[in-house]
């Protein structure tokens, strides 16, 4: 079972440099793109198939088709993605799509592009471990990835039965 | 008295009277009496028997129909006479003993009572007053058009009015101003003319007035100060006798009478005038004539002047109207021209801006070439170049994938590496053969070095592709801002394939079909044409919401035109919208400021207009197609069209 980040982006060359400045947490996490939002429910599907779990989703809001904000107020709806992480990495949505992902998608950061490195390491890191805490789930095997301060009473927690 | 022999007019009148008993008969032998010669009368004793009556006597003539309050109710009983038509004409005297009547509503609107008499009656005064209204009748349906002909006609039977106020009104204005005077002269012996000038004033307003002047000849007119100043008020209708209204009015003028011409008055005080009426029976009537038809005209005058406030009321509503509708329009006119303002100088900053990012795109451009030479020279000199060197060549040239693709190659590789983070290493380095990963897997310094060279090749690639993208924006921008100099022949098809790449962004999801003719050129500017293409496309674009197609089409339907039409298979534009599509900034998205949008059909009207050509839009629930008719270039000017790759 494996945490899984999920970038959805339509531009190759936006989704190629996310893709490696994640590339470090690769070997810990799953991490998949998706060029669209059907795409992007085919993995969803085969997460499912190989039980692994969507922790996080980083979208794009203009894309071909449905939008990234309609797609984060789809995964809000659905039981099995309602926790997951929702973020938008976007430089196109405006105010009123904004609103609209905070309000009714529980937009759960947004980070703004051109982004930088370390601050979309920390966001995923941040995220990653809010769903792991939310949770409840074991942190072990995902610690690399994770804000190991945060997690260290759940550590304990978990010891102590 | 004689009738007539020659027309015999009355020889077949009958007055009816409708009245039971010994009243009936009494009042029969009244009106025998008063209509003596001019009509025979009959009894009957009810409406029934009058019907009966006048049907069973065809031809008959009735002038009058005399009822009594015998009839019961009036309204019913008149209607009951008026469907025999004889009777409908006649008029009809009510003979009544009570002292109120409230069944007589129908008659008086329909003008079907014309007099009401007493029970009992004054002795002697019935017959008189029934030949009078028998006069009446005939005046009204004998004399014609022609009221002289009924004058000369019965002459003698159409007396004068036995009062002198009712045969003084009857008379024209000199007439009873000469009565008036010789009235006068007659009581108080002659009296002196006075001569005055033009612009005399015989009365002041708000002075004491103690008597009067009688014109003679000539005219005056009256005149009143106001808080807008002095009006005219009456000219016309000035009467003959001067000041005899403030004699109602504690003696205080309401008007300054001024003589508009030479005139001849005479003077007469208060007392002199007192006298004349009390020594002169006809002075009375005589000057009660000429104040009522002074007053009338005036009272009908006033009643006009009324009806044209009400009118120039009505007028003046509209005109506020108007008025009003005019300056919202204005408001709406300026508040366009502010947006206006506003929008031209966004362009000239996105033009200032688009200037300014040249060199920093051409620095970006540069660099990425430099890069990628020094990396080759760097690696000439390494043992182990020509692998890094070919991975960096596929890296700069490896055409985009979809992620489903990625995704199955990665699957593939994780199959034959059983390493899901090995084999994400393996497809960013480029490589994809499942043999040739494993082997590379086994060599991590070559696996580090092929790495290395794909990301730089990937990264070189990106930047060149993000570089272009920046340089085409840029271009686009300008074009908003910066018509080109001269006209020269252009390829329409060029121009919508440049269109295409700069709105490329806009166009995701959407599906394009080309259909491209052999076209002539057309004169042009390459880049307004571009930027007309262009908003055309983001509009239908916005129409599709990223589903749907969109085609171009280009061909010749006169030697010397060109037709470009751009359709979508969109949910089409509103009627009512489509009529202001081509306004100035109007915009569907509530006036939000766009750029190329809003203002994009308008600024492409204006464009292709200025190419002499012509902008259409058509559009129902299946899709919408603008399109543009260009005139063709000179025929010398160039070869023929070239076709588009």
């Amino acid at each position: 079972m494996r945490l899984t980040v999920l970038v959805l982006e339509d531009e190759p060359a936006v989704r190629e440099a996310l893709e490696r400045d994640l590339a470090d947490l690769a070997d810990v996490i799953r991490l998949e793109a998706a060029e669209d939002v059907p795409d992007a429910r085919t993995v969803i599907a085969e997460l499912d198939r190989d039980g692994d779990l969507l922790a996080l989703v980083l979208a794009d809001h203009r894309l071909p088709g449905t939008s990234g904000v309609d797609f984060l107020v789809e995964l809000l709806a659905d039981p099995a993605t309602a926790v997951t992480r929702k973020v938008l990495v976007t430089g196109q949505a405006d105010q009123q799509d904004t609103i609209r992902a905070v309000n009714e998608a529980g937009l759960d950061h947004y980070v703004a592009k051109p982004w930088q490195v370390d601050e979309l390491r920390t966001v995923v890191r941040d995220q990653l471990t809010d769903y792991v805490v939310a949770r409840g789930l074991d942190p072990l095997p995902h610690l690399r990835v994770l804000d190991t301060a945060r997690v260290l009473p759940l550590l304990r927690k978990l010891g102590d039965r | 008295m004689s009738v007539p022999s020659t027309t015999d007019p009355f020889s077949d009148l009958v007055a009816l009277v409708v009245a039971p008993g010994e009243l009936g008969v009494e009042l029969c032998r009244q009106l025998a009496a008063g209509l003596d010669g001019l009509a025979t009368v009959e009894l009957v004793p009810d409406v029934d028997a009058a019907r009966h009556w006048c049907a069973a006597s065809g031809a008959v003539v009735v002038p009058l129909v005399a009822v009594t309050d015998h009839v019961g109710d009036v309204d019913a009983a008149v209607r009951g006479l008026d469907e025999c038509a004889p009777l409908g004409r006649a008029r009809v005297l009510l003979l009544t003993a009570r002292g109120i009547h409230t069944d007589v509503a129908e008659v008086v609107d329909r003008e079907r009572l014309h007099s009401v008499v007493p029970i009992p009656w004054i002795a002697g005064a019935l017959g008189g007053h029934t030949r009078s209204q028998v006069l009446r009748w005939l005046r009204d349906h004998r004399g014609g058009d022609d009221p002289s002909d009924a004058q000369t006609q019965g002459q003698e039977l159409l007396e004068a009015p036995g009062s002198a106020l009712l045969r003084d009104l009857e008379l024209g204005p000199e007439e009873v101003t000469a009565r008036l005077l010789a009235a006068i002269e007659r009581a108080l012996g002659p009296r002196p003319r006075l001569r005055l000038p033009s612009g005399v004033r015989v009365t002041r307003q708000g002075r004491s007035v103690d008597g009067v002047f009688v014109v003679v000849e000539g005219s005056v007119a009256l005149d009143r100060d106001t808080p807008v100043g002095e009006l005219r008020l009456h000219h016309d209708t000035t009467g003959p006798v001067v000041g005899i209204l403030a004699l109602a009015q504690q003696r205080r003028a309401f008007f300054t009478a001024r003589t508009t011409s030479d005139v001849e008055v005479i003077h007469l005080t208060l007392e002199q005038l007192d006298r004349a009426i009390r020594t002169e029976p006809e002075m009375g009537a005589a000057l009660t004539a000429v104040s009522i038809r002074a007053l009338a005209r005036r009272l009908r005058r006033s009643e006009q002047l009324q009806v044209e406030k009400v009118e120039l009321n009505r007028e003046l509503t509209e005109e506020r109207q108007r008025l009003r509708d005019t300056l919202e329009q204005l408001e709406a006119a300026r508040f366009e021209l502010i947006e206006q303002a506003r929008f031209a100088t966004l362009g000239e900053l996105a033009a200032g801006v688009a200037h300014e990012l040249n060199n920093p795109v051409a620095a970006l451009t540069r660099a990425a070439s430099y890069v990628t030479e020094d990396l080759l020279r760097l690696l000439a000199a390494h043992p182990q170049g020509a692998v890094a060197r070919a991975a960096l060549d596929e890296a700069r040239t490896r055409p985009p994938r979809s992620t489903a693709q990625e995704r199955a190659s990665r699957r593939e590789l994780e199959q034959a590496l059983g390493d899901s983070g090995l084999a994400r290493r393996m497809l960013a380095a480029g490589v994809e053969d499942p043999q040739r990963a494993t082997e590379l897997a086994g060599d991590e310094t070559r696996l580090a070095l092929v790495e290395a060279a794909a990301g730089i090749g990937a990264a070189v690639r990106n930047l060149d592709v993000a570089a272009g993208r920046i340089g085409e924006l840029v271009a686009s921008l300008r074009a908003y801002a910066r018509p080109d100099a001269e006209p020269a022949p252009v390829d329409v098809a060029t121009t919508l394939e440049d269109a295409l790449r700069v709105a490329g962004h806009r166009l995701r999801g959407v599906r394009v079909e080309r259909d491209y003719g052999e076209v002539p050129l057309v004169m042009g500017h390459p880049g307004q044409l571009g930027q007309v293409w262009t908003n055309l496309l983001v509009n239908a674009a916005e129409a599709l919401e990223g589903d749907g197609s969109i085609r171009l089409t280009t061909d010749s339907p006169a030697p010397d035109r060109v037709r470009v039409r751009i359709t979508d298979d969109g949910p089409g534009v509103p009627v009512e919208v489509q009529q202001r599509l081509f306004e100035p900034r109007f915009t569907t998205k509530h006036g939000v400021v766009r750029y190329g949008l809003g203002l994009g059909l308008a600024i492409s009207r204006h464009l292709v207009e200025q190419h002499g050509g012509e902008i259409s839009l058509e559009s129902d629930e299946r899709g919408t197609t603008v399109t543009v008719l260009l005139p063709a270039a000179e025929p010398s000017a160039d070869t023929g069209g070239l076709p588009c790759d």
